[in-house]
């Protein structure tokens, strides 16, 4: 630090004891400093340790006996000793009675026999007979006291007037401290004392200049209101010094994925619908030509309802429109050739797949073109791992339009994943219950070198479309929204989604994807 | 999707042909099959729709057409063997279908038994669904005599040595002692005759669907095979027979027919006669995208394994293999017809079906009330709509009904959340360690039962929000509550409010257009203690309002 950022630290009271030292000739005891600065001892000593600190002064210490005056030391320095008071008396009454010039000195009873005691001492007055009677009559010596003070009395003088070293006391005074001290009027304390002495940097400094101005470390209403911000110095801050951390109020890192999804979905002209959470059997699978018996429908990989226990079905024309291609074959298909039972229909189930609401959509809106998009919340009979949640995000697209055809399905695929950030995209043959032909989209992880699963897709089969009447080409495709999120989050937990510790939230680094222009 | 292993060598053997590893995992994954392997072990997922592809001989079919080794639909020279098997009505309540087949020439290697147990299980899982709907049993023709019959007897009607034991069992007692049968158990338990095949003499073949008999057990000494397929469902049956037959032809062994008597028919299994169908090449181009020839499209469904027959305009005819039992519609040999072409060499297409995009008004809603939120300092939260009646009743000291789970896999996840606050106060409760105050929202869906809603429930999409520690105060919860209202335009009013959740006195309800939007409160300090917490609690919850 340069000597100017050094002096431009400096507090006003630091500044002062400075400015006091420099006059005080660079070497100076605090209480001096304390005349000349006018602050109180411990603003001298806080502003001298901060000098020492920086090196600007040096602090020299020294232990001393102090010479102190006591309560009734004090009392008899503005009173008198209780014997040259009993003396005054005594020269305008003698002879008297002791009690008599005790009363005329207005000293109490406690303090007359300790004047009469000190009076003989010092040989001031003595006792004689007069008509039988102790009357007491000052001496010469008496009367030649009262001419001037004797040594002790100056010495309490001295003593009322702040302590002195005991060192430093005149010798005539240094002897009689001892009496002082015996009578309890006196005593003696070490004390440290504390010298200021400009060190050369110091010097250097006040060489350079120091100004005195006053220092605060907040700009106030009040600073601002009366101008006097101007004739303030701010404290400088050490701006490199932490502080404590505040975070903003968050959206949750797997909800700005799904946000990001839906953003590229809209801005690509989808529609969006929502789910029912809980569906009927007959729109989360056999709308879909899934047969009744399939795996997916058996009680270990679907969650179904006790409550409610059933629910309503669609027009009759529709039920048995789906019915019939199940039994036997719609468009030229054979069918799964099985009994149909519309019991299974009514069964209500935790939606397993957003085709269900999709599906209903398109149901209701034939003529194309359409464009739907589904985000929401799937549910499977899973136990929960680092794999596995039996609740979770899909996220679903049809296109239905005149002349679709599967590469169309494929540049809508490229689409979304070049979107989303994805750079290598590759497509593979694929299997779904309700599409044919169904394509499988996967890209290429760089930071886990690996190729990742996020997209399921086909043209939807006959079976299904022809009972709802629809007799145009649908595209469809569906994201497991989980791995995407995992891999855009680097999560490697799946359980992680939905653990909603506060402090990952509000810490979370999001890096949207990087978009490029697709290419084809 | 299932798996299977195969082995690379016993693969390439089959083909007749060495590939390298790389070039044979692009094939396969060109043909929908994804491969990864672990030393001489490759381990594929295949198609649901595809039990042919469930052994390495049935992929090895395939892979011959697609590399183009072997083209065109494969022949079976199948002869009769001249083996009857009678069905006794007895069988038709249990388990009314059976047939059979056997497999001469046969030389068994380690990957040949490897892959005849293997797709044996495979087929029992998948077209089998568990043995219930069909099981198989294969056993060395040479240890039984023919003719054969299939029976159902009482459970304690018969005795004999079950495949992997050493003492004579009754059927019954196999359900209770051998490991197979206390695994199926359940598919007989509701009958009183179980279902078994014996020969001439008597000796049992099998007990379908448990277990076979040790007597007919296959060693590698086994010259000629018998298999029998039984089963609740005709068809199914039939697909199993022929796909593990026609896997057999892959090795090079021979196949031969049985009779099968039924009580009023009689039949000859297994019938692997190819289907005939049409293909219109036209209507292929139609869908994949492509400007095929017709002689251009046979070329490639030849490499798919089909037979082509005729050539008419643009329509092909083409014949089905036996075990293509996926083959429902002309779409699924378009999709071969794609697949065969290669999915690398589909070029997209730019999207061109122009549609204008549109937000649902819940989600942009929503959206609203995330900025409001977080822009208070609130931390958004996402949890499970599954939970059980403890966390969403009991702990907030609340009732009610919500939608139950008939099937759930765990005791924590039995219903559907009827309420947010729950799920906000556990999530309180799991963020203990970190500094208070904490404040958090989620805005979510949950269901109500709903006897006029068309699934007998409906979502309900509300927005909650929780403070934990100095800020946990109705004052300052209100405060937000107020601004999130202020901020979606909602003119409302806050009346008192009595519920068991919170703090009498502290709760108050918000109410728009006269209906109740919702509620505010301190939680009670049960409540906050029933979830562990340590400091006050305030909250709100409220619906999202459409329209």
């Amino acid at each position: 630090m340069d000597l100017r950022s050094l002096i431009d630290g400096l507090g006003i009271n630091e500044r002062k004891v400075l400015l006091a030292l420099q006059q005080l000739s660079g070497e100076a005891d605090i209480a001096d400093i304390e005349g000349q600065t006018g602050l109180e001892h411990v603003a001298v000593m806080r502003a001298a340790l901060n000098l020492e600190q920086r090196g600007l002064v040096r602090i020299k210490e020294r232990r001393r006996s102090m010479a102190a005056i006591t309560e009734e030391g004090r009392m008899y320095a503005k009173d008198g000793l209780p014997e040259r008071r009993m003396l005054r008396a005594l020269v305008e009454l003698a002879p008297c009675t002791a009690e008599d010039a005790a009363d005329r000195a207005g000293l109490p009873e406690e303090q007359l026999q300790i004047s009469l005691g000190w009076l003989s001492r010092k040989g001031w007055a003595v006792f004689i007979k007069q008509a039988g009677r102790a009357m007491l009559a000052p001496t010469r010596a008496g009367e030649e006291a009262l001419k001037e003070k004797r040594s002790d009395e100056r010495l309490l003088e001295v003593l009322a007037s702040g302590n002195v070293a005991e060192d430093e006391l005149p010798e005539d005074l240094r002897l009689e401290l001892d009496i002082l001290k015996k009578r309890e009027l006196a005593f003696v304390k070490e004390e440290v004392w504390r010298r200021l002495v400009l060190t050369e940097l110091g010097e250097r400094a006040l060489a350079l200049g120091i100004e005195l101005v006053e220092e605060v470390s907040e700009l106030t209403h009040e600073l601002l209101a009366s101008g006097r911000w101007r004739e303030v110095r701010f404290r400088r801050y050490d701006v490199t010094a932490p502080g404590p951390p505040v975070y903003p109020g968050r959206v949750h890192p797997q909800q700005r994925v799904i946000d990001e999804l839906r953003e590229i979905l809209l801005e690509m002209g989808f529609v969006e619908v929502k789910s029912n959470l809980v569906e009927s059997e007959f729109w989360n699978f056999d709308a879909l030509f899934q047969a009744q018996d399939h795996p997916a429908r058996e009680i270990h990989d679907s969650l179904s309802l006790s409550r409610p226990e059933r629910t309503k079905l669609p027009s009759s024309a529709l039920v048995k429109r789906v019915a019939a291609a199940h039994e036997r074959g719609v468009a030229g298909s054979t069918g799964w050739g099985y009994k149909f039972d519309i019991g299974i229909s009514r069964r209500p189930v935790l939606c397993s797949q957003t085709t269900a609401a999709t599906v209903r959509y398109l149901a209701s809106h034939p003529k194309p073109p359409v464009k739907v998009l589904c985000i929401d919340r799937v549910y499977r009979h899973e136990r929960i791992d680092y794999k596995h949640l039996a609740e979770f995000y899909q996220c679903e697209g049809i296109v239905m339009d005149r002349g679709l055809t599967l590469r169309d399905m494929l540049g809508y695929l490229k689409q979304i994943m070049v979107k989303l950030g994805f750079k290598k995209i590759r497509f593979m043959p694929s299997y779904f219950p309700y599409t044919e032909p169904s394509v499988q989209a996967q890209v290429y992880h760089e930071e886990k070198r690996e190729w990742l699963e996020i997209l399921g897709a086909g043209i939807f089969r006959p079976e299904l479309l022809h009972p709802l009447g629809i007799r145009y080409p649908v595209l469809a495709w569906g994201i497991g929204l989980s791995r995407l999120i995992m891999a855009r989050l680097g999560l490697e937990d799946i359980r992680d989604l939905f653990r909603n510790d506060l402090q990952w939230i509000s810490s979370f680094v999001y890096t949207r994807g990087t978009r490029k222009e697709s290419s084809s | 999707m299932p798996a299977i292993t195969v082995s690379y060598r016993d693969l390439c053997g089959l083909l007749g042909k060495r590939i390298k590893l790389e070039p044979l995992k692009r094939s396969l994954l060109m043909m929908g099959i994804e491969a990864e392997a672990t030393g001489d072990d490759l381990r594929l997922e295949v198609a649901h729709n595809r039990p042919d592809l469930l052994s390495a001989e049935g992929v090895a079919r395939a892979l011959k057409g697609f590399l183009g080794i072997e083209v065109g639909l494969p022949f079976y020279g199948l002869r009769s063997s001249g083996i009857v098997m009678r069905v006794d009505p007895s069988t038709r309540a249990v388990r009314p279908y059976a047939v059979g087949g056997v497999v001469e020439g046969v030389r068994l290697t380690d990957a040949a038994v490897a892959q005849l147990m293997q797709v044996q299980d495979k087929l029992h899982e998948t077209l089998g669904r568990n043995r219930r709907r069909v099981a198989i049993g294969i056993h060395d023709l040479d240890k039984v005599r023919p003719p054969f019959r299939y029976t159902a007897v009482a459970p304690d009607g018969i005795k004999f040595v079950p495949l992997d034991m050493s003492r004579e069992l009754t059927p019954a007692q196999i359900l209770q002692e051998h490991p197979k049968g206390i695994e199926y158990a359940h598919i007989l338990r509701e009958f009183d005759r179980y279902p078994l095949i014996v020969d001439s003499n008597g000796d049992v073949l099998s007990m379908p669907p448990i277990i076979n008999g040790e007597l007919t057990r296959v060693t590698e000494g086994t010259n000629r095979l018998f298999i029998d397929v039984t089963g609740t469902d005709e068809l199914a049956v039939n697909q199993a027979l022929t796909i593990l037959m026609t896997g057999f032809a892959e090795r090079g062994f021979k196949l031969r027919s049985i009779v099968v008597r039924y009580p009023n028919r009689r039949i000859r299994v297994p019938n692997l006669r190819a289907t005939r169908t049409r293909l219109n090449v036209r209507g292929a181009n139609e869908t994949i995208g492509l400007d095929l020839k017709p002689r251009e499209a046979a070329e490639i469904m030849k490499r798919m394994r089909f037979g082509i027959v005729g050539k008419k305009g643009d329509n092909l005819t083409l014949l089905v293999p036996p075990y293509r039992t996926d083959v429902m519609h002309e779409v699924d040999l378009i999709e071969d017809l794609a697949v065969g072409y290669g999915y690398d060499k589909l070029k997209p297409a730019s999207p061109r079906v122009v549609t204008v995009g549109e937000r649902h008004p819940l989600e942009a809603l929503s959206d609203m009330v995330r900025r409001a939120l977080t822009g208070l300092g609130f931390m958004e939260v996402m949890t499970f709509t599954l939970t059980n009646p403890r966390t969403n009743f009991e702990l907030m000291r609340a009732g009610g009904t919500a939608a139950t789970i008939a099937n759930p896999v765990s005791e924590e996840y039995t219903i559907l959340r009827t309420w947010l606050l729950p799920s906000l106060m556990s999530v309180l409760k799991a963020n203990r360690p970190h500094p208070l105050p904490q404040r958090v929202f989620e805005v979510g869906d949950l269901v109500l039962l709903d006897e006029d809603a068309e699934t007998g429930a409906r979502n309900v999409r509300r927005v909650a929000a929780a403070v934990i520690g100095d800020l946990g105060n109705f004052t300052y919860i209100k405060a937000v509550t107020e601004a999130v209202l202020r901020d979606l335009g909602i003119a409302h009013e806050i009346r008192p409010l009595d519920h068991p959740s919170f703090l009498e006195g502290r709760a108050a309800e918000v109410a728009a257009d006269g209906r109740c939007l919702g509620m505010i409160g301190e939680l009670h300090p049960e409540v906050i203690l029933n979830f562990e917490l340590g400091h006050p609690v305030a909250a709100f919850e409220l619906d999202l309002p459409m329209g």
